[in-house]
């Protein structure tokens, strides 16, 4: 419990640093480009089409709301997928920093999940205005995304600081997660609905076994379709990625001031 | 000289380091019969010493000798393997060079980015941001993109964010080198200048005998990772000249 105290203090007072960090590097992501900011906008519409026409006009799926139906999966896939694969080699990557500052190693991360939380947050403002466009009806249900996306920021989070203590130690781990990540991208259900395509116990299992597809379908069930969410699994995710949390501030402590010494 | 008093800054008790705590590795290593034995390198064995408060302690030692790793295990970059360090509720900060910076960002940007790393509240950097720009002097630059610097713009900033943001005890590793002729006295005089304060303690790491004896009261010697002797600069210097055949 010591390393949670400590990790609470940490995040305080680190807090700010990670937050300006974040807004530095989308600043600096944008800076050379003539488009600058609106490639933030711009990026996920471009997918979200080629996603569209791919899966809704050559593979004529038939799910409703079918564009709006991509982009709640592919914003949630998004921050996934930039948050475990920039963990592997968070590390690595800052070595100037970490070879020369003493920083909690957990720090870096926040900071990037920052920046990948404000690029959700636009895309989710797209998906709303999307869904207007398409004539979805919104219902207060639509809120329980809110607690959906903390349960999946924590699941994420907790994943990523374990990936990241062996991203510095095992040089295949970027390959490995690569492939894994190719693979959770397919068995997700962003452009397919899991609960219509599949059935019986490939259903059950991607469900549950899944965080990622259970998560988007349940951003999908409060958004699209007005239910509620099923609290039961959010409740469980949310006690896995607390778990997930615990191992890894715990590993981060006991391990981060050898880092420098490795990489 | 400083004024001496009893009040100890930093307790270094039999410090061991190894480049050995943790082994990177590939599957296949990890997975064949044939694993390599892993090499361990001992770079401080047994390092114990006291600095009192308002000292300025000079590290000197061939290349290898452990003087950067001690730095950095002062500064909590890397955890002892063995022994420890208290730094008896002193706040630390090891001067170095660019930080933390976005290249992409203005050097007024990355004044913030860079302190706040080094643990600096927004508002202390508010109240030194002024004092940085005029030590840093680079005109109209500050508001630039860090890219577009000379490499003698790069260091000043990021010397003049480092020298001017202070903390009890300061580690400094070689970096009294930078920028134009008339920018390296300016820093040695800031550096005089920092340390004149009798309440701050700092941590010199240099391979300038000069240097370490203009600055320094004290002097530690290492060699192959151990203490050879600590004691007055006009005591060490010679010694360490004979053994290095200088």
């Amino acid at each position: 419990m010591k390393n949670i105290k400590l990790f609470f203090k940490n995040i305080k007072k680190y807090n700010k640093y990670a937050i300006r960090s974040a807004k530095a590097e989308l600043k600096s992501e944008v800076a050379d480009s003539y488009l600058n900011w609106l490639w933030w906008i711009i990026e996920p519409i471009c997918f979200m089409l080629i996603y569209t026409f791919v899966f809704g006009v050559i593979f004529k799926n038939k799910t409703e709301y079918f564009a709006s139906f991509i982009f709640i999966g592919l914003t949630a896939w998004e921050f996934f997928n930039r948050m475990i694969t920039g963990s592997v080699q968070l590390i690595l990557h800052n070595r100037g920093l970490v070879t020369k500052v003493y920083i909690p190693k957990y720090i870096l991360l926040l900071s990037k999940s920052y920046t990948y939380l404000f690029k959700m947050a636009i895309s989710y403002f797209i998906a709303f205005a999307l869904m207007l466009f398409q004539g979805v009806s919104f219902s207060v249900h639509a809120f329980y995304l809110i607690p959906i996306v903390i349960v999946m920021y924590i699941l994420t989070f907790g994943i990523s600081m374990i990936l990241m203590h062996y991203g510095v130690l095992l040089n295949d781990l970027a390959n490995l997660t690569r492939i894994g990540l190719r693979m959770v991208f397919y068995l997700s259900g962003i452009f397919y609905n899991i609960r219509e395509r599949l059935h019986g116990i490939l259903q059950y299992v991607l469900l549950r076994a899944n965080p990622i597809a259970f998560h988007m379908d349940e951003m999908r069930k409060v958004l699209l379709e007005s239910k509620l969410p099923s609290f039961e699994g959010l409740a469980f995710w949310l006690i896995i990625g607390l778990i997930l949390c615990f191992i890894g501030i715990n590993i981060i402590h006991k391990n981060e001031n050898s880092y420098a010494k490795v990489i | 000289m400083k004024n001496q008093d009893k009040k100890i800054a930093v307790t270094v008790k039999n410090l061991h380091i190894s480049y050995r705590g943790l082994t990177k590795t590939s599957i296949r290593a990890t997975w064949s019969k044939k694993r390599k034995k892993v090499e361990i390198f001992e770079a401080l064995k047994g390092i114990s010493f006291e600095i009192e408060e308002g000292r300025i302690l000079g590290i000197i030692g061939k290349n290898g000798s452990g003087k950067s790793t001690m730095l950095r295990a002062i500064a909590g970059i890397f955890s002892p393997d063995k022994g420890s360090i208290n730094l008896h509720g002193n706040t630390i900060s090891l001067l170095s060079i660019g930080v933390g910076f976005n290249n992409k960002l203005t050097g007024y940007e990355n004044i913030y980015l860079s302190g706040m790393l080094l643990g600096f509240s927004e508002e202390e950097i508010k109240e030194k941001e002024q004092e940085i720009i005029n030590f840093a002097d680079i005109g109209d630059f500050i508001f630039k993109p860090v890219k577009t610097y000379s490499s003698g713009m790069y260091s000043k900033l990021a010397f003049a964010i480092t020298a001017i943001l202070e903390t009890d005890i300061m580690l400094i590793d070689e970096v009294l080198s930078v920028g134009d002729v008339k920018f390296k006295e300016k820093s040695f005089n800031k550096m005089k200048e920092l340390i004149s304060d009798d309440k701050r303690t700092v941590i010199i790491v240099s391979h300038s005998l000069g240097t370490i004896s203009d600055l320094c009261d004290q002097v530690l010697w290492l060699n192959d990772g151990e203490v050879i002797e600590i004691g007055s600069p006009k005591e060490i210097i010679p010694k360490y000249k004979e053994f290095m055949n200088l």
